[in-house]
């Protein structure tokens, strides 16, 4: 559901704050900081980085650039490992049983037992195969607008933090009350801010 | 007002826009006047549209599928006060015709369908290829966006102007039409 499918759905991000003048250099010093970093052959829970929109494994820009005319077109990546509520419960009363067993006991405390959970979700973890997910994103320069290519409010909500961390600027999502502004006249702008929905029947 | 309070207390614009869109393209025949070039965009609204109304416990929503013809209690539905959340609204300009499921409050652009511009044989990995097609690619989108903007402009010139009071009566009966 990206830039390059046959079918896509994103929204509108007005990009706020001061680019900075020489804006390659600082993008390409900014995307490489925060270029996606592997988690396959380590423990970590999560990755968040930047990757090529052609190819999710390619976070060094070798086979793409990023620069696409006077857009920036890139992908946001985000690796996560997950372990269902399901197995960790299993796990977690497995090994409460085992326990009790061994020390011939009837019951654990409270946080022998939260200790127990933790430990089995630590270790499920380092089982789990991160998860990817790979939203699209391009950045017009010319009017500071971005389309991010994702409707989930998850992914929105990942994308403005890590914009954030990344490049120093906001984004405010344009919702049609924003886009009104922007498009109308200053005079008539006011005025939308005293409008009340109209009774169409 | 911060954005959160925004989405929701403004939320009506994009609902008001989806239904005014729909009573301009039904006015003639599916052609609306696009006031920034004067050319025509065929606007069609077709296979689904998603009402809501209410809020909280009294909250409810209906989804009308099918072709034009049973889009008709769709138009029943907003005679009963319920408002266009999301439709799925076929584009035409300049013989470029993009297909997009519009969701009104938020302005989410949903399965939106690009018209072919480049045919398979054109298609390569090498770079000024790719560069290519996605300056193609983006290039839709931004004619996509243009014309929303524009239909959008057009509809909030009236909607705070001195003509509304009459565009709304207009709208109102085609609304009561299938009442």
């Amino acid at each position: 559901m990206g830039l390059l499918t046959n079918s896509a759905s994103f929204v509108r991000y007005s990009v706020e704050g001061e680019v900075p003048p020489d804006f390659w250099n600082f993008a390409a010093e900014r995307i490489r900081a925060n270029a996606f970093r592997d988690i396959d052959d380590n423990f970590d829970e999560r990755s968040v980085g930047w990757v090529s929109p052609l190819n999710m494994f390619d976070s060094e820009f070798t086979y793409a650039s990023y620069t696409v005319g006077d857009y920036l077109v890139i992908s946001l990546r985000i690796d996560e490992r997950k372990v269902a509520s399901a197995a960790l419960k299993k796990l977690t009363m497995k090994e409460e049983e085992r326990i009790k067993r061994e020390r011939q006991i009837p019951k654990l405390s409270r946080d022998h037992r939260v200790e127990i959970k933790e430990n089995m979700r630590l270790m499920l973890l380092k089982r789990a195969v991160p998860i990817p997910a790979v939203y699209d994103l391009v950045w017009s320069l010319a009017d500071n607008t971005v389309l991010f290519f994702a409707t989930s409010q998850k992914a929105q909500a990942e994308l403005e933090d890590f914009f954030k961390t990344t490049f120093d600027l906001y984004l405010q999502q344009q919702i049609p009350y924003l886009v009104g502004g922007r498009l109308l006249p200053a005079e008539a702008a006011d005025r939308l801010a005293d409008l009340k929905p109209a009774i169409l029947i | 007002m911060d954005l959160v309070d925004l989405m929701t207390e403004k939320a009506f614009l994009g609902q008001e826009f989806l239904t005014w869109l729909w009573f301009k393209s039904a006015e003639r025949g599916g052609a609306v006047r696009l006031e920034n070039t004067g050319s025509d965009v065929e606007v069609v609204f077709e296979k689904h549209i998603l009402l809501e109304s209410g809020e909280g416990d009294s909250y409810e929503k209906i989804i009308c599928q099918g072709l034009q013809a049973e889009l008709r209690e769709a138009r029943t539905g907003l005679a009963m006060g319920k408002k266009i959340e999301q439709a799925r609204i076929m584009l035409v300009l300049d013989q470029y015709e993009f297909r997009l499921t519009l969701k009104g409050s938020l302005f989410e652009f949903r399965s939106v369908r690009l018209p072919k511009t480049m045919d398979g044989s054109e298609e390569s990995d090498d770079a000024g290829a790719v560069e290519a097609k996605l300056l193609d690619r983006i290039g839709l989108y931004e004619m996509l966006l243009r014309t929303t903007d524009e239909l959008f402009r057009m509809f909030l010139s009236l909607r705070v102007g001195s003509d509304w009071p009459r565009e709304l009566a207009r709208l109102t009966a085609w609304i009561r039409e299938a009442g």
